[in-house]
């Protein structure tokens, strides 16, 4: 039964709900574009200060969700790059010539979906958080669908994602047909070793690699990441994706039918593949979006290295790699959203759009580089403290074949980055289409992004409080 | 009752066979109907009533009849009528309705032997059951459900959009919204 402390737990999702609820009927009144993106950000922020309540009061079980650190951690991260896409997409779609206020209601949704599928210890709470995800998610990458690209994104996304939820629910029944319960305490004292057990986690696994887009299943994600627009793709790739590796691990960590048999091996071979093929298929994109895609692939192949070893200090590598990752990948989407803002038309995706940016957009160029040199892992971005903890990680476990595979990947991946950074120097001018407007610097937008990118640079020289944070992080036990 | 169970799970299986070998919608959908029903048949021998009579009234009720109207009504044209014709040959209707007649004596011979009520083993579990479940510590997976069709909502009536509304809004220059938004109900 839900007590009063399960209603305090669940405030920040409350809120967030509520302010998507007061959205819905602000736009049935009157349509403002500010006023909503302001009442969005009203909301994900009395959503953060309520998270923090409920942090101070500690771990509060429930039957469906949890909230332990690992789950505060994660919504803190949710919340925090959905308050960057809102002020993202008011840069952006101050353009847009159709409705602009749904795409708030639906970021508000989607991120809902995220905070309840960190929180999960049942699968029904899993399934119905992944498709609270990422049902909005098809709406906000085909908003401007009037391009074709995007609707091509938006529908994509939709078919290949409900292939990947009957994967999931097919692996669902097999587990709870072997064990009998759904909820992960349940299943993981249930497991008997088993053909059919170890078929449902496999299935399972495939259904949430493809949302992680890990290699065989990422087919998707290259025509995604370049036709959707700008904030939406900043969501997928860094809320979306942290919600589904969080409730991964807590699969795998808490559930001994994922790490029986065959299946430890499995996610090797997945992670091995998934960073060599993420980086070498990057290296042929001449489209900054779908090369941060690949990029994003091969990042989440590093990740899994974390799941693969799933002990020691797994978490707390997961932890701080996630949030290096996070801060990067928003920083960078940050500035391909600011170039193409206001809307009018496809997003300045191509490489040839970024020629001789630093001339006479030095900040952002700044900015980029910054972002880049971080998802390279360079020493001094937060980057490099991801990268050494995932290596430190490896060679602790003496997974040999992982570690050849993370350096192979890092150096390919640093030659692609370089590829781009190279590319905003250049003196000749390139044939830009779009610009960000002058005083970018001034607008919430503007501010967002640089203050990525210095948070970027903070964490790379002087991480020590990230680290004691993370050192803590614990996932609730029983 | 197992008899029965294994027979409907068998018919399922066959009917899902031919949604996906079948090449023309129709008949694919007839396939799925079948399936659906058969599915509830397995609910039924389990003691799941409320699920049973859930699945056939919303899925081959409800959604399965609005997917075949929808089909149909695209198809109108001058060739309607023929294809009618087509679709009357013994080769498209037979497999579904065998099918169909193996599900009809499964529930015949059931009623005969003994009854409604029966069921494999276990506890029946009955409309109150799964309501007292569903508002009771399922409590916040119904509101998951509602905000996931608010979503759905939003996203399906923003994409189906008519495209006067937007051209109304561009014609009002570059901030439609400062206005009385007029616009609003344009979905579909």
């Amino acid at each position: 039964m839900l007590t009063r402390l399960h209603l305090f737990a669940l405030s920040p999702f409350i809120l967030v709900c509520a302010t998507a609820v007061t959205v819905m009927l602000g736009i049935a009144w009157r349509r403002q574009h500010t006023v909503t993106a302001l009442v969005s950000a009203l909301g994900l922020n009395l959503a953060l200060v309520a998270l923090w309540l409920v942090w101070r009061t500690g771990e509060v079980p429930t039957l469906l969700l949890v909230f332990d650190n690992v789950a505060v951690f994660a919504t803190l991260l949710i919340l925090v790059s959905a308050l960057a896409c809102v002020t993202l997409s008011h840069a952006y779609l101050d353009g847009y010539p159709g409705p602009r206020e749904e795409f708030y209601l639906l970021l508000l949704c989607a991120a809902a979906g995220a905070m309840v599928l960190v929180a999960s210890r049942h699968l029904a709470t899993v399934f119905f958080g992944l498709e609270l995800l990422s049902m909005p998610l098809y709406g906000m990458l085909a908003y401007t669908y009037r391009d074709a690209h995007s609707l091509e994104a938006g529908i994509k996304y939709l078919i290949l994602s409900a292939a990947a939820s009957a994967f999931l629910l097919f692996g669902m029944a097999l587990l709870y047909s072997q064990t009998g319960r759904l909820d992960f305490p349940g299943v993981a004292a249930g497991f008997a070793a088993g053909a059919w057990a170890l078929a449902g986690a496999g299935l399972m696994l495939v259904g949430l690699g493809f949302k992680l887009s890990l290699v065989p299943f990422h087919l998707w994600t290259p025509d995604v990441y370049q036709g959707g627009p700008g904030p939406a793709i900043a969501f997928l790739a860094t809320a979306s994706k942290l919600a589904v590796f969080v409730v991964l691990m807590r699969l795998v960590m808490e559930i001994p039918a994922f790490r029986a048999d065959w299946l430890p091996g499995l996610l090797a071979a997945l992670a091995i593949v998934t960073m060599l093929a993420g980086n070498l298929l990057a290296l042929l994109q001449s489209n900054l979006k779908r090369l941060l895609g690949y990029s994003s692939i091969a990042h989440f192949g590093y990740l899994l290295v974390a799941l693969v070893v799933a002990d020691g200090l797994a978490l707390e590598t997961a932890g701080v790699y996630l949030i290096t990752y996070l801060v990067a990948t928003l920083g960078a989407f940050g500035v391909v959203t600011l170039l193409s803002s206001p809307y009018s038309g496809d997003d300045a995706s191509a490489l040839h759009h970024y020629r001789g940016l630093f001339w006479h957009r030095p900040y952002l160029a700044a900015v980029l580089t910054i972002t880049l040199l971080s998802l390279a892992g360079i020493p001094f971005t937060a980057g490099f403290i991801g990268k050494f903890y995932i290596l430190m990680l490896g060679v602790e476990a003496e997974r040999w074949w992982l570690v050849a595979a993370i350096i192979v990947g890092s150096v390919i991946g640093l030659y692609y980055y370089l590829r781009v950074m190279v590319t905003l120097y250049l003196v000749e001018p390139g044939m830009m289409r779009r610009d960000a407007p002058s005083d970018w610097g001034m607008h919430a937008g503007g501010l967002v992004v640089l203050g990525l990118a210095l948070l970027v640079l903070l964490l790379g020289v002087y991480p020590a409080p990230m680290i004691d944070w993370m050192a803590g992080m614990t996932l609730f036990a029983g | 009752m197992e008899l029965a169970f294994y027979l409907s799970g068998g018919v399922a299986v066959l009917a899902t066979l031919g949604v996906i070998t079948g090449t023309n919608p129709i008949h694919a959908l007839m396939y799925l109907i079948v399936s659906l029903i058969a599915v509830a048949m397995v609910f039924f021998t389990l003691g799941a009533p409320f699920a049973a009579a859930l699945e056939i009234i919303v899925y081959a009720g409800a959604i399965m009849v609005l997917f075949v109207f929808v089909v149909m009504i695209l198809n109108l044209g001058e060739g309607a009528v023929a294809q009618e014709r087509l679709w009357l040959q013994p080769r498209t209707w037979l497999g579904p309705s065998l099918l169909a007649a193996v599900l009809l004596v499964v529930l015949v011979a059931s009623l005969v032997q003994g009854g409604a009520g029966q069921f494999i083993s276990g506890e029946p579990i009955s409309a109150q059951a799964v309501g007292g479940l569903l508002f009771g510590p399922w409590l916040l997976v119904v509101e998951l459900a509602a905000m996931l069709l608010l979503a759905a909502l939003v996203t399906a009536s923003h994409i189906g959009r008519r495209p006067e509304v937007e051209r109304w809004s561009e014609s009002k220059g570059r901030r439609p919204g400062a206005g009385r938004g007029k616009g609003n109900g344009g979905g579909r």
